[in-house]
């Protein structure tokens, strides 16, 4: 083994020029490979923290009737079904050991009005504010006005949404009672700083999947940010007009036209709908004063004067899940089996016969959260290119070798050798080149995926890299899988790029060596 | 006693759209520790004959045998360890492995047979060194020595795993004459001391005066054989 280990060393020091270009392309496609993976899978990582741990959870729970499972970012404005009887899911799910903790939410897409006919849209979340904010580690932070508290009626608005709604409405929210801040108006907004429409209330305008519409004008609590991945759930990224603001639940319900918890757990009646249907309401939003309108829904006459705008009050004694959810977003313990959790409650939840279904971060996620592996896929198959264009240079040059060295391995032939040794010699050379050039390229790609980790590139606000880097800033994750891989990788390359050369080389018979001579 | 013999061996290869008829029914006997030599003009089929008795190439018809052992149908394995324990070869063009110094060549087929200690290995490759008149150059490469010094090499290595025969193609076509009367005094000498057979070929006629037994070869036909008897 010594003997060919020497032999294979000396003849690449030999033939230094094709040893270096083979060399070269090894190294190279190590380094693209081990770095490539590393920035993958920090941005695997981080997209899982930051969605799991900061926004959906593990699993997010929906009714069977959803169309789409891509809830969360790729839902559009199709309106997400409603879930059937949350108090019966919620006892289902105290009964699973594996879930760590859960919240059930309203979500949806909304139309945002202002008193001139403009709207915009925009994606809204109706959370209990407090439970939400425990759950997924206070990612939400006031960068005006303060955040809602317990009970209060209102909405926080998004940067994203604060700018998108200036674009589309000509409106600048500001929260009530907060001191105005010029620093963050938006350069068009601090060029019409003059004429500036700020407001601290909007008017949204929402429609559940029963096609059911209701507007309610909410005040604004707050301008918040999302800690992690703002770009995407908080500036418009993810195609949710200004990301997702948060609306209290019972607001939500009331916009949605869904039964919230002040109506108790009763049907909205045909008759409230009627009222609420009525294209006076929407006008008596944007009024001063009191519109009394007499609404005839068939036993009653209502006055809907009284529906004009929601009030900031807090909603005392009320059981908030008592009320129409939408999704409930589940964490599980740490250490456990995302998959088989899956398959666990899946199943218990179609043996309840709830009517919902659980998918995991990923699929509700949509298109987000299956960019690690789209990248993973991109990444495999341009350092795939690479490797095959490797494999053809490296096969040509050593079938050229084996071939030049006619004389040499006939000799080696008619002297005793048998035809293992001269494959031995070739495979040697082969692993001699992929080891050290190939080790180095693994090394140099983690070090460098090391130096970005300390020198924490920022995406800044473009939304594709923060996706990309999974977070705010670039953070490679060099992974023993990883590299497991990239040595596998390697040796296939090796494997590949030996047979054929072998191949000419086993065929060389001593009698070339004479031939040749 | 016949270490080698050959009976109606024949080698033929096709050349475009003829036959080249090389060897055309050889019959011929070599006896242990000759110094015979196979003579006659280029193109005669002394190296394809060379070549058929020492398991490089197959011959077309006939029987060669090795100690009496039959070699014509024996699979590629066993050729290889034929070639290696029992035949040791000396080419016109050296062949010596570039990347290998002096010692290592030497050594190689020692390597090869896995059976020796490193001591051993050590101690044999020292003595045919010696013999060949080349120990000041064992960490040379062979690019770093005279034709007539890598010639030396080669034999070293083909002795040094003791064979039983050992065949040399025009050792000496590619030295000058000087050099090329060393190297088969040299080659004399060794068969004298280890009983070694020598079968070389050669169309040089001053070189015949260093073989026992000289067969002459024309055509693909032994013309003649002739006992010197020096």
């Amino acid at each position: 083994m010594s003997l060919i280990f020497k032999i294979s060393a000396r003849n690449i020091l030999r033939h230094k020029g094709k040893s270096l270009i083979i060399g070269i392309i090894i190294f190279l496609g190590s380094l693209l490979m081990t770095l490539g993976s590393a920035v993958v899978t920090g941005m695997e990582k981080g997209l899982h923290d930051n969605i799991v741990e900061r926004f959906t959870g593990d699993y997010v729970i929906m009714s069977t009737n959803q169309k789409s499972e891509a809830v969360v970012a790729g839902g559009g404005i199709d309106p997400t079904e409603s879930l059937p009887e949350y108090t019966n899911i919620d006892k289902v799910l105290k009964t699973q050991t594996y879930i760590d903790s859960y919240i059930p939410v309203c979500r949806g897409v909304t139309m945002v009005l202002n008193d001139k006919g403009d709207m915009g849209y925009t994606a809204l979340l109706g959370v209990d504010i407090d439970r939400y904010e425990k759950m997924f580690h206070n990612n939400i932070v006031a960068v005006e006005g303060k955040l809602l508290s317990d009970g209060m009626k209102g909405c926080l608005v998004t940067k994203g949404g604060q700018s998108t709604m200036y674009n589309q409405m000509d409106v600048w929210l500001t929260p009530e009672g907060a001191p105005f801040i010029e620093s963050n108006l938006i350069p068009d907004a601090k060029s019409n700083r003059a004429s500036l429409n700020i407001q601290s209330n909007v008017v949204f305008m929402g429609m559940n999947s029963s096609g059911d519409q209701m507007d309610i004008r909410t005040p604004v609590i707050g301008i918040i940010k999302y800690k992690k991945l703002d770009n995407f759930w908080g500036g418009g990224g993810g195609g949710n007009g200004g990301g997702y603001s948060i609306l209290d639940l019972e607001s939500f319900r009331e916009c949605f036209a869904y039964n919230n918890a002040e109506n108790t757990v009763t049907n909205l009646t045909g008759e409230k709908k009627k009222i609420f249907g009525s294209d006076d309401n929407l006008d008596s939003l944007f009024g001063g004063g009191s519109v009394v309108k007499e609404v005839e829904t068939g036993n009653t006459v209502y006055k809907i004067g009284s529906l004009k705008r929601t009030e900031v009050k807090t909603v005392s004694n009320a059981n908030l899940d008592a009320g129409v959810y939408n999704l409930i977003f589940v964490k599980i313990k740490p250490g456990s089996s995302s998959d088989a959790g899956l398959v666990r409650l899946n199943t218990v939840l179609s043996n309840s016969g709830l009517g919902v279904k659980a998918v995991t971060w990923k699929k509700a996620a949509g298109t987000i959260g299956d960019l690690a592996s789209i990248m993973k896929i991109v990444l495999y198959v341009f350092v795939g290119i690479l490797f095959f264009v490797a494999v053809i240079i490296i096969t040509n040059t050593l079938s050229m070798a084996a071939l030049e060295r006619t004389t040499e391995i006939g000799m080696m032939r008619a002297v005793g050798a048998d035809k293992n040794f001269v494959s031995g010699m070739f495979l040697a050379e082969t692993v001699i080149l992929s080891g050290i050039f190939g080790g180095f390229g693994i090394i140099s790609g983690g070090i460098i995926a090391w130096i970005f980790t300390g020198i924490k590139i920022s995406g800044g606000t473009n939304n594709a890299l923060e996706v990309l880097f999974g977070g705010d800033v670039l953070n490679p994750i060099l992974n023993g899988y990883d590299i497991i891989g990239c040595i596998i990788l390697l040796l296939l390359v090796t494997i590949i790029a030996y047979l054929y050369p072998n191949i000419v080389a086993r065929n060389i018979t001593p009698l070339e060596a004479i031939a040749r001579d | 006693m016949n270490i080698i013999e050959l009976n109606g061996v024949k080698k033929d290869y096709p050349l475009g759209n003829t036959t080249v008829h090389a060897v055309r029914g050889v019959d011929l006997c070599v006896k242990e520790g000759d110094f015979f030599s196979i003579v006659g003009p280029s193109g005669s089929g002394k190296t394809t004959l060379l070549n058929i008795i020492g398991c490089i190439d197959n011959a077309t018809e006939g029987s060669i045998k090795i100690h009496g052992e039959e070699i014509t149908n024996m699979a590629d394995k066993q050729l290889t360890d034929i070639r290696l324990y029992k035949i040791g070869f000396i080419f016109q063009t050296f062949n010596l492995i570039p990347v290998l110094d002096v010692q290592e060549n030497v050594e190689f087929p020692l390597l090869l047979m896995k059976k020796f200690s490193k001591g051993e290995i050590a101690k044999k490759t020292e003595k045919f060194i010696n013999e060949v008149g080349l120990r000041e150059y064992v960490k040379h490469r062979p690019a770093e020595l005279s034709g007539g010094q890598r010639q030396r090499v080669a034999i070293a290595r083909a002795l040094v795993t003791n064979p039983d025969i050992v065949l040399a193609d025009e050792p000496t076509a590619n030295l000058d004459s000087e050099t090329g009367a060393t190297i088969l005094e040299l080659m004399q000498e060794l068969n004298r001391i280890e009983k070694t057979t020598f079968i070389f070929s050669t169309h040089d006629p001053d070189v015949l005066k260093y073989a026992k037994d000289v067969v002459k070869i024309k055509d693909g036909q032994i013309i003649s054989r002739e006992n010197l008897n020096h």
